[in-house]
């Protein structure tokens, strides 16, 4: 009997043993590569994602699975484990640069060194977030950069030039005065500018003061730099002049990123900063179709005219995985996501800007001179990659928290940097030199 | 499975020889019961086991972790946002918990009356319970809008100007709680159940003896719920130090960065939303284990301290 029993725990422990090798990290030997997969982190629209690569199933005689959206939280098992993604698509560099310091992602050289990937079609100011000294982590799948909308209707009836957005930041910022209407009590009826509406641009402010929170090869911590003080207090300047509380107050009534009563579509906010997809039909065109509105780039600090039309270059990062079970299906397929006309076809749906040069030529992007305005800004000669490294995504949360501390509490913004400025250095130290 | 005694002289208890019954008889019972011992094993005992391990090491996916000791737990207790989220996580734990097991008890209490359309109420007092935590939470943004919310502008009417509750770090934890106390319908019903085991004779001859509804309620009541108090209390305080769900969404939602977790001012940075933000967004698997495992002992003495003072208001008839 006691044999019974002890054949019995065995058997049980063999059997885990089976479940957990069933969940184990080795890819399955006879994986076939009839079968491809893509995961993407935004799925706006998940039937149009999958009808472009269905395409590519026809002509090559394979199913492209897209899974779109795909959570955070469901990447590393996937990036690990033998039911991952032959090609992901991740809507930023932030994560690209962890997940190579740990060997999750494959440089993608070999597949631009022998002519499958044509990189001189790609747009160099995109391709920065990717890079890692010489070796390419993954490949822009198109872009995205800011610039300054604002509303002609509100310019006129403040007496300004509707015509004519402000040529400095220490312009916008008088401008910004002229367009705020303050109610009886104190609170806001209407806004000129918020510098973090809908969400942060500390990137590109502190770009137009000539800095970054990184020095140029992501090597070093620069956040507690001049131009990081300089954008900062720029920034808090509206807030002093608003008053934080209304401020916050007039923000929490407005709609949201997606709805006709959000600030700028109905009215309550004269400029704002936001991306290429607002001129297209997504957002303007369906939110508020009569809005008449310009779009131009963000103006550049009066200290450093020479940095007009500075953008940072930030967008869709694709990665192929180590684990990916057919790494070389997996480059034609990412070739064939690269080639001009799919990233035309893709960008246009999307209203995003193409990051192939070639693309861009296509006349719908062409007959949108809105839409050409930041095209232009992202070929422009103070196009600024994204820098990215290992500590990405911890530094741009740290910033984010400086930034409400500072605009909303109105905390002085030298001790805060100073405290990020040692422990981040030492954390990116210790990534890099892993 | 009781084992049969014998006596010997000396008063010795010794196993008895079992029979083959016995021996079958257990030999089944762990047959049926090893898909849970498969399943406990596999998606418990082992990921536990693992994490302990992580706790220890510095985590690489692809290659072997390496052997760190106590560092990733130096750097936890070296890292401000780690007190800050355990401060926040505490604040729920000692002011949520008790205004939940108090708002349970009274609707419990009210929806106990014999009174025209009982299960009816019943059924609207539960019925948030089954709401999708995201949904019921962006719902609760919507209601705490500070200028175009129901709540705000109920308040209004009593001439009180609301607060402006998920951008002001003061305000946002309290929203919070409102939000917990619409989905307190599971706690409700297991006070209910409660309610219903208490005897009528008790409250009949309290009655009889001239105490009014309050004293029965007081004297009566309390103490025969006591036991479904302490279970209320126990899960609360562990759920509550597990928080996740509605502070990921609504801190989400005060944020003004795309990425950062726990705004307005780290004020919704509760423990878990942090322990989450450390493994899987900066990949720390070695300090978020360490985070995890020091939240197993802090529940575990928690649910032990509750047990070893619930003697003093815990009332076990019989």
């Amino acid at each position: 009997m006691k044999r019974k029993f002890w054949l019995l725990v065995v058997s049980v422990l063999v059997i885990t043993s089976m479940v957990l090798a069933g969940c184990g990290t080795t890819p399955a030997a006879d994986e076939s590569s009839d079968v491809l997969r893509v995961w993407i982190v935004w799925g706006d629209n998940p039937e149009q994602i999958q009808s472009l690569f269905d395409q590519y199933g026809a002509e090559h005689g394979v199913t492209v699975e897209v899974t779109a959206p795909v959570d955070l939280e469901r990447i590393l098992p996937g990036l690990t484990g033998s039911d991952g993604p032959d090609v992901l698509v991740l809507s930023g560099g932030d994560l690209v640069k962890s997940y190579a310091a740990e060997d999750l992602v494959l440089p993608l050289n070999s597949y631009v060194d022998s002519g499958l990937i044509d990189l001189a079609d790609i747009s160099e100011a995109s391709v920065g977030q990717c890079m890692d000294g010489a070796t390419i982590l993954c490949l822009p799948w198109g872009a995205d950069v800011y610039a300054l909308f604002w509303n002609r209707d509100m310019f006129e009836a403040a007496g300004l030039d509707p015509n004519t957005p402000p040529a400095t930041m220490e312009e916008l910022a008088e401008f910004a005065q002229q367009l705020t209407i303050v109610n009886t009590d104190g609170s806001l009826e209407q806004v000129g500018f918020i510098p973090d509406f809908s969400w942060s641009h500390l990137d590109l402010y502190v770009r137009m003061f000539g800095g970054f929170w990184y020095n140029e090869d992501g090597t070093e911590v620069t956040i507690d730099s001049q131009p990081m003080l300089d954008a900062l207090a720029w920034e808090q300047q509206f807030y002093n002049d608003y008053g934080a509380d209304n401020v916050m107050a007039f923000t929490s009534v407005l709609g949201g990123y997606t709805s006709p009563d959000q600030g700028f579509y109905a009215g309550r906010v004269a400029m704002m900063v936001d991306g290429e997809w607002q001129v297209g039909p997504n957002f303007i065109q369906n939110y508020k179709p009569d809005l008449n509105y310009g779009v131009a780039a963000f103006p550049p600090s009066e200290a450093h005219p020479e940095l007009a039309g500075t953008v940072v270059v930030q967008g869709t990062a694709v990665v192929i995985p180590a684990n990916a079970p057919n790494p070389e299906a997996a480059a034609d397929l990412l070739a064939w996501m690269l080639s001009p006309q799919i990233v035309a076809d893709e960008m246009y749906a999307n209203y995003n800007i193409p990051t192939s040069l070639t693309a861009a030529q296509d006349e719908r992007f062409q007959s949108d001179p809105n839409f050409m305005v930041f095209i232009d800004l992202m070929n422009g000669a103070n196009a600024m990659p994204i820098i990215t490294t290992p500590i990405s995504l911890e530094l741009n949360d740290e910033l984010g928290r400086i930034e409400e501390q500072v605009l909303h509490t109105g905390a002085e913004a030298q001790p805060l940097l100073t405290a990020a400025q040692e422990q981040y250095s030492q954390l990116l130290a210790e990534a890099l030199a892993e | 499975m009781a084992e049969s005694t014998i006596e010997k002289k000396s008063g010795r208890k010794e196993k008895a020889p079992r029979s083959r019954l016995e021996k079958r008889n257990t030999l089944l019972g762990m047959l049926f019961i090893s898909p849970w011992i498969i399943g406990f094993i596999a998606f418990t005992l082992y990921p536990m086991v693992m994490s302990l391990f992580y706790s220890f090491t510095e985590y690489h996916a692809r290659r072997a972790s390496e052997w760190v000791g106590l560092q990733n737990y130096i750097a936890m207790f070296h890292d401000d946002l780690y007190w800050t989220s355990l401060g926040n996580t505490l604040y729920m734990v000692v002011i949520s918990v008790p205004v939940l097991l108090f708002f349970s008890f009274v609707c419990a209490v009210l929806l106990n009356l014999k009174i025209k359309g009982q299960s009816l109420y019943r059924v609207i007092y539960f019925l948030p319970s089954i709401v999708p935590t995201v949904a019921s939470t962006l719902l609760w943004l919507w209601m705490l809008n500070p200028q175009t919310g129901m709540v705000n502008s109920a308040l209004s009417v009593f001439g009180i100007d609301g607060p402006n509750w998920f951008q002001d770090p003061y305000w946002s934890k309290p929203a919070l709680i409102l939000l917990g106390l619409w989905g307190v319908g599971g706690t409700i019903i297991i006070y209910l159940s409660g309610l219903q085991d208490v005897p009528t004779a008790l409250l009949e001859a309290a009655e009889l003896d001239g105490a009014n509804w309050f004293q029965r309620l007081r004297h009566i009541t309390m103490p025969m719920v006591s036991p479904i108090t302490l279970f209320n209390l126990i899960t609360g305080v562990i759920a509550m130090f597990q928080y996740f769900s509605q502070a990921y969404v609504f801190g989400a939602a005060a944020s003004t960065s795309e990425n950062a977790l726990g705004a307005p001012l780290s004020s919704t940075l509760f423990y878990s939303v942090y322990l989450y933000q450390r493994g899987i967004s900066y990949l720390d698997i070695g300090v978020a284990s360490a985070m995890a495992w020091v939240l197993f002992f802090i529940i575990l003495g928690c649910t032990f301290l509750l047990l070893k003072v619930s003697d003093k208001f815990t009332y076990y008839a019989g």
